[in-house]
């Protein structure tokens, strides 16, 4: 079943078009990466999908139903703009947004107690907001967001500025949902996230679909096409070789990616001619890769 | 419906707790008592200090001898009066005049003794030199050497004493008795008295004029401090970014709806404090300046203060919130704001010409329109109870008012909190306000 459903969904302010006869399914239990430079409509997806602004035209299918508030209850979002309010204390706070999520007050109050308690953050539970850290507060809002138990989870750029510790605990904390039959939408631009998070991915630019699918099967198609060399001397060579489409110096070693046609075991010699090689590996590229390759074919 | 009472309780509890609503509800009566009461104690006090003592430089001894004479009958008379007037009714500025006056009568009209005495002023060993030499009288212009010139309470009692000592002197020189004298300079009291049978102010005009005042003063610094509040508060969501969590939840109208209940409750709460404070004072028979607090205020007039707070503060509060949702800094409010302050600074200026003439064309139009309509209905009902009908329509025309601003409004705040960035135009906010 899908969890959500989106079917040529239009959206334009004034003369510009946001979001571009977008067409999208999530499936229930999976995660979802909704990816795209800045400015390509994700965040005016995402307001669409739980009804702040309403489509100009297309149709959004929450839980198998045309969009309702009601669904709203099973929905957590947390918005790339996010905030909380400064003089109020941690567990008031929480409280509050888990009542408006439905919940009763005391309910409210053990959910906080006890996510705090798995986020190791108890300890700030009674003080202001504001006395926290950057880090501290995204973490609030992270549970805030998943406080009523949401069957669908929106997270526009949940890991931004937050230390690595911190991304595995919350990343744990994803995975442990998704394993409960949750479904979790990403919006990032933070690539290595999603290709180890995400199962399928929606790739947009300009408010259309460049690119969407199975992430398994996207790299599949782009195919074993890059080379990872490792080797001693000078490889300024390769930038110019008709074999080489894409050159990345990285300084401990180089990333090619093969033009059309050209054979790896060609380049391997090329490259044993004029250096000491100490590693040669082919591999898929990386999403950052087709990313940067996507979007720059629809901008040419 | 279950939102709107989460987000104003949640106003409610925040502000009620806080420790500006705690200073602020033991500041304003303070601050209220201290201006209204305040300079008269203060201008007795600075006056009551010690004894004065002052020479009368004169041509002839008897002219000296009717001041001297005079300046103590007055001291003793004005000592008389500020004490039956601190015990009846507020009067400002009426000071208590010196404990005991001593006059010298100094004949020595020469330069050099008058450098004497002014020296001596200066040295504080006297209060203050009366010139009244022959010359200085016939130009009716005396010099007063003194160290504190700006004193014009203190001169002004002094200039009127003497007044009457040349009165008395030019009479008696006339050949009239004492008695003829005094029956001739004594005092004539106006009597005000209310047309309308046992209307408020009978019994004390000023008291009156200063209770209705001070409660037009509370409601419109409380009709400006919570739409203001409210307009901070829609700011405050706005650039925290929590309105954005908000609004996968609640709806805007749901948000500004309880937004402008919990504020406004936080109002009714505070007022009631200030009502409940003053009913206890007046209860147990302390006066305010000598007035019972109960002949000033009564039950009407403050069941009009909360039809019309609660009137004027749904009116601005609306309109608060709204350019709360459009800008995006404390700064941009501030310009757009005195749009909204201007209503409310007109019905206040408006206030004095009102109480002193709560029936004329400016009242009647002013109750009337409804933006000023909260503060000028108000003040008629308090000094004169306008006919019904008139009070009947203007609660209906603010009503339906704030029932249009609640839909135009509304419209602007939906979209004005999702926008983030520059101040809109005016054709950008009229094109908000035709979205559907």
């Amino acid at each position: 079943m899908n969890t959500i459903e989106l079917n040529k969904v239009r959206k334009s302010y004034d003369h510009f078009v946001a979001v571009d006869d977008l067409t999208f399914h999530i499936e229930q239990g999976s995660v979802f990466g909704l990816l795209g430079p800045n400015g390509a409509g994700k965040t005016s997806t995402i307001r669409m999908m739980i009804g702040i602004t309403v489509p100009d035209s297309g149709d959004i299918r929450m839980f198998g139903k045309p969009f309702e508030r009601k669904s709203l209850e099973r929905v957590g979002y947390l918005p790339e703009e996010r905030g909380l309010y400064k003089k109020m204390k941690v567990v008031d706070q929480l409280v509050f947004l888990g009542q408006l999520h439905g919940l009763a007050a005391s309910a409210a109050r053990q959910k906080a107690a006890a996510w705090c308690e798995r986020l190791e953050i108890s300890d700030w539970l009674p003080k202001k907001v504001e006395e926290l850290s950057k880090g501290m507060q995204q973490k609030i809002q992270f549970i805030a967001t998943l406080m009523h138990d949401p069957d669908f989870i929106v997270m526009d750029e949940p890991f931004s500025g937050l230390d690595p510790v911190n991304v595995v605990l919350l990343k744990n904390v994803l995975l442990d949902l998704k394993a409960r039959g949750k479904t979790v939408l990403f919006s990032t631009h933070q690539m290595d996230t999603v290709e180890k998070l995400c199962d399928s991915i929606c790739l947009i630019d300009h408010g259309k679909s460049v690119l969407q699918g199975e992430l398994k099967q996207i790299k599949a198609r782009f195919g074993k096409s890059n080379v990872q060399i490792e080797y001693e001397g000078d490889g300024n060579f390769l930038e110019k070789s008709n074999l080489v489409a894409a050159y990345n110096n990285y300084g401990n070693y180089v990333e090619v990616r093969l033009a059309p046609g050209a054979d790896a075991q060609q380049l391997l010699h090329v490259v044993a001619e004029r250096s000491r090689v100490s590693k040669f590996e082919l591999m898929e590229p990386s999403l950052e890769e087709i990313f940067i390759e996507s979007v720059g074919k629809t901008d040419a | 419906m279950h939102n709107l009472w989460i987000i104003a309780r949640r106003e409610y509890v925040e502000r009620v707790r806080s420790k500006s609503f705690l200073i602020m509800t033991i500041l304003v009566p303070v601050l209220m008592s201290a201006l209204t009461i305040g300079p008269s104690m203060l201008v007795s006090k600075m006056l009551t200090q010690g004894a004065r003592h002052y020479v009368v430089v004169v041509s002839r001894q008897r002219v000296g001898e009717a001041i001297q004479q005079q300046l103590a009958k007055t001291q003793e008379r004005e000592s008389e009066r500020a004490t039956t007037a601190r015990q009846k009714s507020l009067q400002r500025g009426e000071a208590a005049p010196p404990s005991q006056v001593t006059t010298d009568i100094d004949t020595n009209t020469s330069g050099e003794e008058r450098a004497a005495l002014t020296e001596r002023v200066r040295k504080k060993e006297l209060d203050g030199v009366i010139l009244a030499t022959d010359d200085a009288l016939a130009a009716r212009k005396l010099t007063y050497v003194t160290r504190d010139v700006s004193s014009f309470i203190q001169t002004a009692i002094l200039e009127q004493s003497i007044s009457e000592a040349l009165h008395r002197e030019a009479l008696s020189a006339k050949g009239l008795s004492q008695s003829e004298i005094d029956g001739v300079l004594k005092r004539l009291e106006l009597v005000p008295q209310n047309a309308v049978e046992g209307g408020p102010g009978a019994a004390n005009p000023q008291a009156t004029f200063f209770g209705s005042f001070t409660m037009v003063m509370i409601l419109y610094m409380s009709l400006l401090l919570y739409g203001i509040n409210v307009m901070r508060s829609v700011l405050e969501e706005k650039t925290s970014r929590i309105m954005e969590v908000m609004l996968s939840v609640a709806q805007p109208k749901e948000m500004m709806a309880g937004k402008i209940l919990g504020v406004g409750s936080v109002g009714l709460t505070q007022l009631a404090i200030w009502a409940a404070t003053a009913g206890a004072i007046s209860a147990y028979g302390i006066q305010v300046a000598g007035v019972p607090i109960r002949s000033v205020i009564s039950l009407s007039s403050l069941a009009a203060f909360v039809v019309f707070f609660l009137l004027g503060y749904t009116l601005y509060s609306t309109l608060y919130a709204a350019i709360g949702a459009m800008v995006n800094s404390e700064q941009e409010a501030q310009q757009i704001q005195f749009l909204v302050l201007m209503p409310i600074i007109a019905a206040i200026a408006l206030a004095f010409p009102v109480l002193q003439n709560p029936s004329s064309q400016v009242a009647l139009w002013g109750s009337m329109i409804p933006f000023t309509a909260p503060i000028i209905m108000f003040i008629r009902i308090v000094v004169q109870t306008p006919p019904w009908w008139q009070i009947v329509l203007s609660v209906v025309l603010t009503t339906a008012t704030i029932y249009g601003l609640i839909v135009l409004c509304g419209r602007i705040y939906r979209v004005g909190i999702l926008m983030y960035g520059k101040k809109p135009t005016l054709p950008e906010i009229m094109k908000w306000i035709k979205y559907a």
